[in-house]
């Protein structure tokens, strides 16, 4: 049964390759709905996946509570000799990225394909 | 003339093609639950508030995101606090011809101790410290107060010939 907060927020995991799998986001990112991202996230770390490709496309809305999870699941990856990535977000959610600074911390892509090209 | 709505007024009517200028001062005033699952209500409110005044898109993005971020940060507190009293949020919308004024006031207990707000995990600290930076980017200015018994939070956005946008 979907809870409230999925209605929201809808988290789709999808393998890419071997290692690496997409993170399709849909919906509002704030501080109801972000708890669905980090424990998807934190899933994909347990299962042993090395970079995460979080897809903004969709993202209407992300606020400091979602910067803050994204920022973990950064450190978390790199910890596991791995990447988080963000692709495709919209210019109102680049702009956020923007006047925080976080588009000094976050690899931005604007598509998977230039994503996964990345990874090393 | 001083013109008191309530959130609950639903004048909201889809999109409008024109905006008449604002001349004279109303506020809005929807007081929610200091929890999470409240505050894209607030969010909704302020977006149909800032969308009748005139502002840019971007203007009123930058007015939700604020309003929604100070909504956070009271959630944090309140869930950090050891009071068990619930605790609210009253966002107090002024609407007025060359700014809007919105009030965030919540009644989240501040503790004695400043270890009862150790909070160790980084994610929690990055996302205070970002809250309070949007807040100070996103609006023209910013004044915050904290009591034993709350936090008032006063953002002010300017309208008109005053208006700026987060470039």
């Amino acid at each position: 049964m979907e809870s409230a907060a999925s209605m929201n927020l809808k988290v789709t995991p999808i393998p890419v390759q071997g290692g690496i799998v997409a993170l399709d986001l849909e919906g509002e990112v704030d501080v109801y709905t972000a708890p669905l991202l980090r424990q998807e996230i934190m899933n994909q770390v347990e299962k042993g996946t090395k970079y995460i490709l979080v897809h903004l496309e969709k993202v209407e809305y992300l606020d400091s509570t979602g910067l803050g999870i994204l920022i973990g699941g950064v450190k978390r990856l790199k910890e596991q000799g791995g990447a988080l990535k963000l692709v495709g977000p919209s210019p109102r959610i680049s702009r956020i990225f923007d006047i925080t600074g976080l588009n000094r911390i976050f690899d931005v892509y604007a598509t998977q394909t230039e994503a996964l090209a990345s990874v090393g | 003339m001083n013109r008191e709505l309530h959130a609950t007024d639903d004048s909201t009517g889809g999109g409008a093609a024109f905006v008449p200028p604002v001349t004279d001062s109303s506020v809005v005033t929807l007081t929610i639950p200091c929890t999470a699952e409240y505050v894209g209500t607030a969010r909704l409110t302020i977006l149909g508030v800032a969308s009748r005044m005139g502002f840019s898109y971007d203007q009123v993005e930058d007015i939700r995101l604020a309003v929604g971020e100070a909504c956070t940060n009271a959630i944090a507190r309140a869930e950090a606090s050891p009071n068990t009293m619930p605790a609210t949020i009253t966002i107090r919308s002024h609407v007025e011809p060359t700014q809007l004024i919105v009030e965030i006031e919540d009644t989240v207990a501040t503790p004695s101790s400043s270890t009862d707000l150790d909070k160790s995990i980084s994610e929690e600290m990055n996302s205070a410290e970002l809250g309070a930076l949007l807040m100070e980017i996103l609006v023209d200015e910013v004044t915050l107060q904290t009591s034993a018994s709350g936090t008032h939070v006063k953002l002010i956005k300017y309208a008109g010939a005053r208006a700026s946008a987060v470039v």
